[in-house]
């Protein structure tokens, strides 16, 4: 056989590795290819900065503190889970559940599980509830009477079969009287 | 002496017909034509009504929820969010609040709204974060991202 010269540049590996930082510094290479599963289909998210994140959540929470314990808030309105609904509640509202409270009219009632308390600067988010000694809702029992008579008739048309209904359920009317924040955010 | 069946000359004569009728058009009055007067006519209007007032109260309620997923996604497109990242961040957050009510925060406390929806971007951003996880690859593979170079 016959031996072809092969030229090959001779450079030291230290060399190689050092002149490879480099260009990689000031050219950033893409060592995968850009096709469409390459990268998240959603844009890139960047957070903030953890530590100056708390400083500023402390922040906001000694300012809410201070704006609860000062007062300066107007009309305060909150979510209230009650009688398996959620009602959007302020105070001298009015709200009518569809069933019977064993309490008697003009008794003072207080709402444990409150969701969400607003005012016009700030809104507490409970998650899900807020705790007790942050908010209290108070409502007094007003009338309990009965609804209206709803009328259910089932009806099939040629076959002789019609059925009436007629369904009174007992209402019991609330008032709520007022809705207080203590400053007690941590 | 006790006697247990009427005398044979008695008839048995209807005398609160008037009431009887009176019971059914009560629920006609307010219907268009001759079916807010006439007895044959008002029966079948008000029998109608009342099948279709039953089947409807069951329909209300999807109705009803079916408006408030609408209020909510216009709200929550208002701040760039779409409906279904907007509810799925918000209950991964714990915050439990039903369709009702959030439709009426966002009809009369816009502001609350729009902490609500910043929350739920928040959580969607990190979500994606956590789905990146590290940026590492799982050991012993054989990838197709080139690791050196010459």
């Amino acid at each position: 056989g016959v031996l072809v010269p092969v030229l090959v540049p001779v450079l030291v590996p230290s060399e190689v590795c050092w002149f490879l930082c480099w260009f990689l510094c000031w050219f950033p290479v893409r060592l995968v290819a850009k096709t469409s599963l390459s990268s998240p289909p959603w844009p890139e998210v960047k957070l903030p900065d953890p530590v100056e994140e708390a400083k500023y959540h402390a922040e906001l929470v000694r300012r809410v503190n201070g704006l609860i314990a000062a007062g300066h808030y107007g009309r305060l309105f909150a979510v209230v889970h009650f009688a398996s609904k959620q009602w959007k509640v302020t105070s001298e509202d009015l709200i009518m559940m569809d069933n019977v409270l064993e309490a008697e009219c003009g008794d003072r009632i207080r709402m444990e599980k409150v969701l969400l308390v607003g005012a016009d600067d700030f809104t507490l988010i409970g998650r899900p509830l807020l705790g007790k000694e942050l908010v209290r809702v108070e409502a007094t029992v007003i009338e309990k009477t009965e609804s209206w008579p709803r009328i259910n008739v089932r009806f099939r048309r040629k076959r002789n079969y019609q059925r009436t209904q007629i369904i009174v359920n007992p209402q019991t009317v609330l008032r709520i009287n007022t809705i207080e924040v203590f400053p007690c955010l941590s | 002496m006790v006697v247990l069946s009427g005398a044979r000359w008695l008839r048995c004569r209807l005398t609160d017909r008037f009431w009887r009728v009176q019971e059914v058009l009560k629920y006609a009055r307010h219907f268009r034509g001759r079916k807010n007067r006439c007895y044959k006519l008002a029966v079948r209007s008000v029998r109608r009504a009342f099948v279709k007032s039953t089947k409807a109260r069951r329909e209300k309620k999807r109705f009803l929820r079916a408006l408030w997923i609408t209020r909510i996604g216009a709200a929550s497109l208002e701040h760039g969010l779409k409906y279904p990242s907007f509810i799925s961040n918000l209950l991964k957050s714990q915050v439990e609040l039903n369709r009702k009510v959030i439709a009426d925060l966002a009809i009369y406390e816009p502001k609350t709204f729009k902490s609500l929806a910043a929350l739920a971007q928040r959580r969607r951003q990190e979500g994606f974060l956590a789905a990146l996880g590290d940026g590492k690859e799982p050991e012993g593979i054989f990838s197709r991202i080139v690791h050196r170079q010459y």
